[in-house]
């Protein structure tokens, strides 16, 4: 898929609009400068992953796994310094974000890509009325007049099922609760009809029903609009019911990648089986809860992959498995069709022929 | 959880690594850390090295600049003049630099640093309210209004050295009752050596109010004197000469036309180094004397201020409610007129010296002091640590000083640096309007009478004391800003 | 929105009086207390006897002998808008004129046998229409120098006293003071036998004294009465009529200069505050867009370079920076750029407003150029020192700000980096930026007290550091009053465009 065909767009349009990744990162390295005077800290190291149209792409894993930082470079808001880009691209559109001016860069931040972010009752500015917010993103990025910004404005208030939005747009943030605050957010991310939209933990800062509301909320916008969801969390529950692909990451890498009902009836890579295990059961009488290391420390758990052996850092110098010369220790190997799952860099899986994660898979059941 | 490996040393660590611990660095001890960064800065370095610089000449100004010779020898036989007329604080600083350099940088391994300048601190107000306090007594018994048995008794040659006994093991009490240091003899030692030492000094040391620095001269013309050796800077602040009148730097005594006389006298090849005032006062021994004000006003100033605004601002912090709307009246007083106006009105009604103009600009500048206490205090008390303090019962002091006061202090710290910046800010202005303390040698003071009422401009009285005031003043901003920047948690959050 | 100003302005009112007060009470702390100036100004006189009988009239007149806190009292019912009592009348001229006062009784009268010539004093009809004027001027005149004369008779009288008690012996003359003067409430109850030494004196000055307060009541109830029958109209607006009125504060008069201090304060202030106005505005505009750019460009030369600059100025007190101004810039010795003294040239009177050149060809500076000529150096003095708080508090608030999230969302949005600095970074720094109006509103108008004297501006702070030579209680008090007034009012200012930029603030909620 990497290979592209300009004329197709033309051709079949329909079709082929589904059929491409909206967003593609591959092997991407950021790095940041310690601040206590310490090594870099390396936030992601050879990450990849694609997302397309209508599709919701939920990248998981633990705080720091690099999957924030990920989203960040994809809007290019990582502060440099102290944050550096090591490697990779982040294709967009056929243009390499990674290397855009800041000029156009400006054209695509909030136009094509919108980000919602996790801390609704922050991310306003309170000193300006949630229509002069609003307008702002819609001028900037539509040829539009005032009035026709402020169509749009309400629009997209009541899209996001904001009642009465025309005397909504003139109160400030303080006058909003959190939920109603995140429903803005979305609403001034989704106000310029993004291609992609990358929400960033948008539910964790909100109480389980305005959860479900919100998450759903999404969704139809999603498959009114053909965007990709790039959904980053930390709550499996939120990604079994809204994922349609699953990346989990690790330490600034990819560990997993598959469809989501694929991942979660067998999670191949024993971070992600620590990941599932990790989750209480209602039913199941404990002694104390499994923790991700519980089953990352079980020898056992690494040799259940046959012909490979799963990437894991902690794991003792005399366990890993003979590696191939190269740059990196890591390599994201398609095991199975569609499956992919990181492994040691050993020679006989250097010589396989390697395609990175792309998956067009979207849920029937919506 | 196996380490990050020693001794190889990760070239770059993960996101995971770093939410672990990995790459951090040793932690070592709050005000540890602060001081190292503190030190780290040039600016902060500067600034305690010229501290450091004024706080020596504050020590040894009577060794270095005084018209009295340190000995000489007549048909009387040998005298030492310059001993004679040391003040009783003069001998009390001189011992506490003497014994005290060794004690804090040298003293005892089991105690602290910190723990030994904090002895040599609360020895340091002992001796000064011993000083303080006996002078007042006598002065007191002294009066023409006192019944007659008090005047004699404090007249008789048991009189000054029985009140001065009897206020010093008062001090010496209450030394030996504040726990300034944990260890118990140490505590006892230098409270007993403290009170020893200002016994000493307060009861014999020279009480001559009048000099004649003449007398000097005569004997040296007339050839009285065999043998004379002079202090560095044989000129005091108090010699002031009308036939030597704003002389400028460098002149030679004997070059000022109306002391010609003095030609092939020892006292006409004297130069005047930074010149002679208005009054014909040499401008040297001037300076150096003004130290003591400047490090003494600006420091005990503060002490006063810091403490009574930590005292309102915990009270106001912790009680809140009522107690806080009534003493933040208070500060709002304070906050609605400058503080200089209220300082020069107090300056200007009140007795000039030394002792008042601490007094006052410490009362009047506590507020600041006050609201950064009260806004920490009000944080601290919904904190965990303060509930469950109280929760254990313990009495509000402990809850106060114990638990609250070392979490709340610390802007208070940072900010009393620039407090002492404005303190000498303050001396100086009141001392150029004339409201300084009298008899004393000040920076402003020299200031004042570079622009004559002549409408001349003498300059070198305003760029020496100039520059001493501009570079004290900016020493002590530096080493606050040092400070704000090494303890300040936002600012160094925002600074990586 | 009213509600909230009444409030605030209702609050201010304790403060005032918290304010005021400190200051009467540190007057009333400092040696001498309140009335030493007085007492050199009586001291021309040769006559010691005069010079006391002066000193008792002078503490007499300004009610210098009571205590403290009834001092205080008087002084704030004259400050206070509400008055009690009867109300003044006011000339055309706009000066007040108050009722004549009462006289106590005399001390001691009781001990002395009453003279047999006192007779009431006939009834007085003040006459009507235009002679009431003169008439009441006369009176007025006539009251004041009786009472004088009864003062100085009390005065004499209690010297007379101090004299007899010495002959008595220890058992009198420990009711004398430390300085060996009597104090007539001491000797109330006392007998005073007629066969006693020195009786006679004794008793020919209590009935000098007891004449002559006859006289100054008798003189006092005339004018009153002329005071009555209204040569001016009243003052003020009656609230209660008789009991309680609206008037404007009465700031008093200058014991040192006799001009009402209103006056005096009415010259002085637009000095300063046009020294102030010109000098807040510069503050502002060369330290926030300082701070702007530093935090911008972080760590960048203008950063350092400014931070450097600035502290270094921050450090310079402000006599240092005038004397240097004055000695170089201004002293012909050296540069003489600028004026040494004053406000105007003295022929600015004659002055056109702007710069002109007349028909020989010849220019002239005009009132404008020459005031900003000599304003220029009180100026800078009174700027350069808040550089550095005000661009280092933009700086760090704008980098607070920075980091924010909202300014992450607004960067999202693809909004332009100098649009997300000035929209979203900056609007949101103004907060602590006029807060900060707080503290260097009130640092300048203490910093302009020291230039004047500096620059020899006849400003409030000239007017001050006067009245402190001259222990001048009415001015100092009056000056206090007049600063906090106009702090508060800056504060209450300050508040309001708060609420103005913060949509969170609310007046109602406040």
């Amino acid at each position: 898929m990497t290979q592209r065909q300009p004329g197709a767009t033309l051709a079949e349009p329909g079709t082929d609009r589904l059929s491409r990744p909206v967003l593609e990162v591959t092997d991407l390295a950021v790095s940041f400068d310690n601040s206590a005077g310490g090594p870099r800290v390396q936030a992601v190291n050879g990450a990849s992953m694609a997302l397309y149209p209508q599709q919701t792409l939920a990248v998981v894993g633990e705080s720091g796994c690099g999957k924030s930082v990920t989203a960040m470079s994809t809007m290019q808001l990582i502060a440099r310094p102290p944050g550096r880009f090591d490697r990779g691209s982040i294709l967009f559109e056929g243009r390499d974000i990674c290397t855009l001016e800041e000029r156009d860069m400006l054209s695509i931040r909030g136009g094509k890509i919108a980000m919602i972010f996790q801390e609704p009752m922050t991310s306003l500015n309170p000193v300006y009325t949630i229509g002069d917010q609003l307008l702002e993103a819609i001028l900037l990025h539509q040829r539009v007049g005032p009035e026709e910004a402020r169509g749009i404005a309400v629009q997209a208030m009541r899209d996001v099922g904001i009642r009465k939005p025309e005397e909504r747009l003139g109160m400030y943030p303080h006058q909003f609760s959190g939920g109603m605050r995140q429903r803005v957010m979305i609403a001034m991310a989704l106000a310029c009809r993004p291609k992609v939209l990358l929400a960033d933990e948008p539910t964790t800062a909100l109480d389980v029903t305005i959860q479900a509301q919100i998450l759903e909320l999404l969704r139809e916008l999603q498959r009114d609009r053909d965007m990709g969801i790039m959904l980053i969390t930390h709550n499996l529950g939120v990604v079994a019911e809204n994922a349609d692909v699953v990346c989990v990451m690790y330490a600034g890498r990819v560990v997993e990648v598959a469809n989501v009902f694929e991942l979660f009836d067998e999670p191949l890579h024993p971070y992600t089986r620590g990941l599932f295990r990790s989750i209480p059961m209602l039913r199941e009488a404990k002694h104390r809860l499994v923790t991700i290391r519980d089953v990352t420390d079980e020898p056992a758990e690494f040799r259940r992959l046959p012909g490979a052996v799963p990437w894991w850092p902690d794991m003792p110098q005399g366990a890993r498995p003979a590696l191939a010369a190269g740059r990196d220790e890591h390599v994201l190997v398609e095991v199975r069709p569609d499956r992919w799952v990181a492994c040691w860099r050993t020679p006989e899986l250097e010589a396989r022929p390697h395609r990175r994660p792309n998956l067009a898979f979207r849920r029937g059941d919506r | 959880m196996p380490d990050a490996p020693i001794g190889h040393a990760p070239q770059a660590i993960s996101g995971v690594d770093a939410m672990r611990g990995v790459g951090a660095v040793q932690a070592k001890g709050f005000w540890e850390d602060a001081w190292a960064r503190v030190l780290a800065r040039p600016g902060a370095v500067f600034g305690l090295s010229w501290i450091a610089v004024i706080a020596f000449f504050a020590v040894f100004a009577p060794l270095i600049a005084n018209a009295h010779p340190v000995t000489l020898v007549t048909d009387r036989g040998r005298e030492w003049p310059l001993l004679e007329h040391l003040a009783p604080a003069d001998w009390l600083l001189l011992a506490g630099a003497v014994l005290g350099t060794p004690w804090v940088f040298l003293g005892p391994r089991r105690l602290k640093r910190s723990q030994r300048l904090g002895v040599l601190v609360a020895c340091g107000l002992q001796a000064a309210a011993t000083v303080v306090l006996s002078a007042a007594v006598v002065a007191w018994a002294d009066d023409a209004d006192r019944a007659a048995w008090v005047k004699d008794s404090i007249r008789a040659p048991w009189g000054i050295p029985s009140a001065v006994a009897a206020v010093a093991l008062v001090f010496a009490a209450v030394a030996a009752w504040v726990p300034s240091v944990e260890c118990r003899r140490v505590r006892l030692g230098a409270a007993g050596l403290t009170a020893a030492l200002a016994f000493l000094a307060c009861s014999f040391a020279g009480r001559t109010a009048l000099v004649n620095f003449e007398r000097y001269l005569e004997d040296e013309r007339s050839g009285a004197i065999r043998e004379v050796v002079w202090a560095p800077v044989p000129w005091s602040p108090q010699y002031t000469r009308s036939d030597m009148v704003a002389q400028a730097p460098g002149t030679r005594v004997a070059d000022v036309p109306s002391l010609s006389a003095y030609a092939d006298t020892a006292f006409g090849a004297r130069r005047l180094l930074l010149g002679s005032d208005a009054l014909g006062g040499d401008v040297l021994s001037q300076m150096l004397w003004a130290c003591r004000l400047s490090i003494s006003i600006g420091i005990v100033s503060t002490g006063i201020s810091v403490a009574i605004g930590i005292t309102m601002g915990a009270l106001m912090g912790y009680f809140g409610g009522k107690v806080d709307l009534f003493l933040f009246r208070i500060v709002e007083i304070f906050m609605a007129v400058p503080v200089l106006f209220l300082l020069i009105v107090a300056a200007g009604v009140l007795p000039r010296n030394t002792y008042v103009m601490m007094a006052i600009i410490g009362c009047f500048s506590w507020t600041g002091a006050a609201r950064f206490t009260r806004a920490e205090f009000l944080k601290l008390r919904g904190q965990d640590f303060v509930q469950a303090a109280r929760a254990n019962g313990l009495p509000v002091s402990k809850i106060l000083f114990r638990h609250m006061l070392p979490n709340g202090i610390t802007p208070v710290l940072v900010d009393a640096s620039f407090a002492v910046a404005a303190a000498i800010t303050v001396e100086a202005t009141l001392s150029y309007l004339g409201l300084g303390p009298d008899g004393q040698a000040s920076w402003g003071k020299l200031l004042s009478s570079a622009t004559a009422a002549t409408g001349t401009f003498v300059w070198w009285l305003a760029v020496f004391p100039g520059a001493a005031i501009f570079l004290s003043v900016l020493s002590y901003n530096l080493l606050g800003e040092a400070m704000r920047d090494a303890i300040d948690p936002k600012l160094r959050k925002a600074a990586h | 929105m009213i509600s909230y100003l009444l409030r605030r302005l209702a609050f201010m009112v304790p403060t005032v009086l918290g304010i005021t007060l400190m200051v009467f009470m540190l007057l009333a702390l400092a040696p001498g207390g309140i009335g030493a100036g007085l007492a050199g100004s009586a001291g021309q006189l040769s006559d010691t006897s005069k010079v006391a009988q002066m000193q008792a009239y002078f503490e007499d007149r300004y009610g210098l002998n009571d205590p403290v806190i009834v001092q205080y009292a008087r002084w704030l019912g004259r400050i206070s808008p509400v008055k009690f009592g009867e109300r003044d009348l006011r000339t055309p001229s706009g000066e007040r004129v108050a009722p004549p006062r009462a006289i106590d009784d005399p001390p001691l009268a009781e001990a002395f046998p009453a003279p047999t010539a006192e007779v009431a004093a006939a009834p007085y009809a003040p006459p009507a229409g235009e002679q009431l004027v003169p008439e009441f001027k006369k009176l007025q005149r006539e009251a004041e120098g009786a009472r004088r004369d009864y003062i100085g008779s009390v005065r004499q009288f209690r010297d007379a006293l101090a004299e007899w008690a010495k002959q008595q012996g220890p058992s009198m003359a420990g009711r004398l003071d430390s300085k060996g003067s009597a104090r007539t409430e001491d000797f109330r109850g006392v007998e005073f036998p007629p066969d006693s030494p020195g009786y006679a004196k004794l008793a020919a000055a209590a009935a000098a004294m007891r004449a002559k307060w006859f006289r100054a009541s008798a003189a006092r109830e005339r004018a009153l009465a002329a005071f009555r029958a209204g040569p001016y109209p009243k003052s003020g607006i009656p609230l209660l009529p008789g009991l309680v009125s609206l008037d404007t504060p009465d700031l008093g008069v200058a014991f040192s200069k006799n001009r009402p201090v209103a006056d005096l304060i009415a010259a002085a202030l637009p000095v300063t505050l046009l020294i102030n106005l010109i000098a807040f505005p510069i503050s502002y505009l060369v330290a926030v867009p300082t701070g702007i750019l530093a935090s911008v460009r972080r760590g960048g030369w203008l950063d350092v370079g400014s931070g450097f600059l600035f502290l270094g100025l921050y450090s310079v007190p402000t006599v240092l920076a005038g004397v240097f101004a004055i000695g170089f810039l201004a002293n012909r010795q050296y540069l003489g750029w600028f004026p040494v003294s004053g406000l105007h040239d003295s022929a600015a009177a004659s002055m056109t407003f702007l710069p002109h050149t007349d028909a020989a060809g010849l220019w002239h500076r005009g009132y404008l150029l020459d005031t900003a000529w000599h304003v220029a150096l009180p100026v800078l003095c009174l700027v350069y020192a808040s550089f550095a708080v005000l661009s280092k508090q933009t700086r760090a608030s704008m980098l607070d700000n920075f980091s924010a999230d909202y300014v992450r969302t607004a960067k999202a949005k693809g909004v332009p980096r100098k649009d997300v600095v000035m929209r979203h970074v900056f609007r949101n720094s103004l907060l602590p930026l006029i807060t900060m109006f707080v503290g260097v509103f009130p640092a300048m108008l203490a910093g302009s007290v020291v230039i004047e004297r500096i620059f020899t501006v006849p400003g409030m702070g000239s007017l001050i550091l006067e009245a402190i030579d001259l222990r001048d209680r009415e001015i100092i008090l009056a000056n206090t009053f007049m600063v906090a007034c106009v702090n508060l009012l800056a504060l209450l200012l300050a508040d309001i465009l708060y609420a103005a930029a913060d949509p969170r603030v609310s007046f109602n909620r406040a």
